[in-house]
């Protein structure tokens, strides 16, 4: 009897053995990825909601089985803190591994690394929209629209909503580096094509923390908007500190007063909780779906970040929709590949980008790529801050900016 | 000197040319060169990663760097809190080279050795001008004017569309024997070749201590007065210390942008200054050893503390936001505990270690 039930035993302890080892192996592939932005440090106001949308997009990506027949993506998350050679060598690390697609970060880290994408034929969706990076570029494919298409969009804005028979007399607030000054650039090369805007003065701000003598050195050259491209600690400053002088416009384009405009980073909910009723008439340029504006994708947005604890900041962030977006665009391609009965490899991902068409619930219009097209929402969203929310004006593409572009 | 070349047993030296000996014993010469055939031949052995090796050839470059802060702050006694500019002086060197005749001309990918040179003597072209002002100024106020060579060296950069404001000048893949270095020996490749160049510079300081213009720098420090009373030239010294420094960091800059096969501003900033500065406090001021502990201390530092905020990070979000904190709070906290317990650096454990040896089994 003894010998018998050991026996048993010995037979269920070998079929849990082989269970253990068979299991895992029929329960799907695993598709590595890798990311690599700001968590801490410079920037990690954006980059901390960024990491936490995409990180919530795999999670239920892998809890619900979205690629189907069991396969995951596991995509770690490293923390560069905003520096190139961090994020070089995080990049090594992936290549490493194997990934197959880079999910990347800043201006400077990408335009560091683009010889690299390309000599290792890996696709990379950044979190930058710095027009430089999909120039002379195969691999690097822009979740949304440019930040040029945001300055020259708003510059457009401008000309179509200018009270007057004058030139709208513009100003730029830019942030001293390429990710400020790309942007300027690009408006200039509008200008040059015949948009009708003249730029009186370029600021590029510093770390000041009053901008009283900029602010009426512009009332008095005639300013009456200034566009800005940075980030939103310096414009809720300058904000502020136009609240405070007055010289802010009750209504777009009052004159003798400023209004405000800015690009992708400088607004947002964050830009309202640091200036708040400051913020109230700022204009901003955005691809991005808000959950202020209380939509089926505003929703799911928020259902997402519910089912994963998110608080509220994280969750009403335009960021943490940025995070997903570019989680989705992975994903999308690695179900596209799997749909066409490709093996996922870079270059089946590569071709798969290069197709791709669908509609997320974070972004303001379909996202689209080809062969030519390296930009994947052309759509881009104006909105304007009321009673301490961004509300959505109108929708919009931009013009000048293809003929920027041809121009090049 | 003992009489035994093999074993050093106490520091009896009867020839002043004995206390010169690069080596004091045979034994202290066959351990350094296994311990370079070991640095030369452990790749050849072992697979490793590029992420490893991109740290490994990092830390080399920063030992170049530290070189030449050492025999300035060290040697010479004169502060410099721009040694990353000049870093970045021979990085723009290969930069500007590149601008100009494109980053994949013959000069850029078969000539490399020549440009390091050059990017070496530009560096100490820019440090002998900025040395000038040691001429006169001493130490805060001398640190204030390295200071301000940094911050014209960022405004310029950043300003100047030559140096495409700052962001990413790239250079072409460097030509061997055999060839491109292709991606997968990219690493191996400027490993060794750094390494050379470690060896090569280590051997140059330690010879250049030997001599008339090395212990000048030591007297200078110590007293300038009494090094002009025997004759010497403290201005003339002061100055070619600052120039010595500059091609240490020149060169180390080229290297830079070799490896990173592209030059951007981010890597040469105040930040980094300050990190130089650290590696040659916790490595062992005045000391020859110290320039190569002071690097690897706080590269591994810098890497542990990362892989650690991240651990942190899982757990403690970003509202706290400890895993911020915890990098430059771990690096002050590292540079200010040498400074206060142990202010010859890690150069003096091993001292005391090859002190112990030395006398071992026996005691004072």
């Amino acid at each position: 009897m003894k010998s018998k039930a050991t026996l048993f035993f010995n037979a269920f302890l070998v079929i849990v053995f082989v269970l253990a080892f068979t299991l895992p192996a029929s329960a799907g592939k695993t598709y590595k990825l890798g990311m690599s932005l700001a968590i801490t440090g410079p920037t990690s106001d954006a980059g901390n909601p960024y990491a936490k949308g995409a990180e919530d997009w795999f999670k239920f990506v892998n809890e619900t089985d979205y690629l189907g027949d069991g396969d995951k993506i596991d995509c770690p998350i490293r923390d560069d803190q905003y520096k190139n050679d961090t994020t070089k060598r995080f990049f090594e690390e992936f290549l490493d591994d194997g990934i197959l697609i880079f999910l990347s970060y800043a201006t400077g880290g990408n335009l560091a690394l683009k010889r690299d994408f390309e000599e290792v034929q890996i696709p990379v969706i950044p979190a930058s929209y710095h027009e430089g990076l999909i120039v002379d570029a195969n691999y690097t494919f822009m979740p949304v629209a440019t930040y040029s298409e945001n300055a020259v969009g708003l510059a457009e804005y401008i000309t179509e909503n200018h009270q007057g028979d004058n030139i709208p007399q513009v100003a730029f607030f830019i942030h001293p580096s390429a990710f400020g000054r790309g942007p300027l650039e690009d408006t200039q090369k509008a200008i040059a094509e015949g948009m009708k805007i003249e730029i009186v003065e370029v600021v590029e701000h510093g770390t000041d923390l009053d901008n009283t003598a900029m602010l009426q050195r512009l009332v008095s050259k005639g300013v009456q908007y200034v566009i800005c491209q940075t980030v939103q600690t310096p414009v809720a400053t300058m904000l502020t500190d136009a609240q405070r002088l007055g010289v802010t416009a009750g209504s777009f384009g009052e004159k003798g007063k400023l209004t405000f405009l800015g690009a992708h980073y400088t607004g947002g909910s964050d830009l309202i909780a640091l200036a708040g009723t400051a913020t109230e008439g700022y204009i901003w340029a955005d691809s991005y779906n808000l959950t202020s504006e209380n939509n089926e994708g505003a929703k799911k947005q928020l259902e997402l970040a519910k089912r994963y604890d998110r608080d509220d900041k994280a969750a009403n962030s335009h960021n943490y929709g940025a995070g997903i977006l570019a989680a989705q665009i992975a994903t999308e391609a690695i179900k596209m590949a799997k749909s066409a009965d490709l093996k996922v490899t870079r270059e089946n991902l590569y071709k798969m980008l290069q197709k791709m068409n669908f509609n997320s619930f974070v972004a303001a219009g379909p996202v689209t790529y080809s062969e030519t097209e390296r930009i994947g929402v052309d759509v881009q969203n104006i909105y304007i801050a009321q009673d301490g929310v961004f509300k959505k004006i109108q929708s919009f593409e931009s013009q000048y900016i293809q003929k920027v572009r041809a121009g090049r | 000197m003992s009489q035994n070349r093999w074993l050093a047993t106490g520091n009896f030296f009867t020839s002043y040319k004995q206390e010169q000996r690069t080596f004091f014993t045979h034994l202290d010469r066959t351990i350094f060169t296994c311990f370079l055939v070991i640095l030369f031949g452990w790749p050849l052995v072992f697979e490793i990663s590029n992420k490893y090796m991109l740290v490994l050839d990092n830390i080399l470059i920063a030992i170049v760097a530290v070189m030449g802060l050492n025999l300035l702050l060290g040697f010479a006694g004169l502060i410099s809190i721009g040694h990353a500019a000049f870093v970045g002086i021979g990085a723009y060197t290969v930069a500007s080279v590149c601008q100009v005749i494109g980053e994949n001309h013959v000069i850029v990918t078969h000539f490399w050795p020549v440009l390091i040179v050059c990017a070496g003597i530009m560096g100490a072209i820019f440090g002998a001008f900025v040395g000038l002002p040691a001429l006169r100024l001493k130490h805060l106020y001398l640190a204030i004017a390295t200071l301000s060579f940094q911050m014209i060296f960022e405004w310029v950069i950043q300003f100047m569309s030559f140096f495409n404001q700052g962001q990413t000048i790239y250079v072409g893949r460097a030509h061997w024997l055999t060839g491109q270095v292709g991606r997968s020996d990219h690493y191996l490749f400027w490993y060794y070749i750094i390494l050379t160049i470690v060896v090569i510079l280590g051997f140059g300081v330690r010879n250049l201590l030997k001599t008339k213009y090395g212990r000048c720098l030591v007297a200078v420090r110590d007293n300038d007065r009494a090094a002009d009373a025997m004759g010497m030239n403290p201005g003339l010294t002061k100055v070619y210390a600052f120039a010595l420094a500059g091609f240490f960091a020149g060169v180390a800059g080229a290297l830079h942008a070799y490896l990173y096969r592209g030059v951007g501003f981010e890597s040469f900033t105040l930040h980094a200054s300050v990190g130089y500065l650290a590696m040659a406090i916790v490595g062992g001021l005045g000391t020859l050893n110290g320039i190569f502990w002071g690097p690897v201390a706080i590269k591994f530092l810098d890497i542990q503390v990362e892989q650690f905020s991240e651990f942190v990070g899982q757990y403690l979000t970003s509202a706290p936001n400890v895993a911020t904190a915890l990098k430059p709070l771990s690096f002050g906290l590292v540079i200010v505990l040498f400074l206060m317990y142990e202010p010859r650096g890690i150069a003096n454990w091993w001292r005391i270690v090859k002190s112990y040896t030395k006398l071992w089994p026996f005691r004072y």
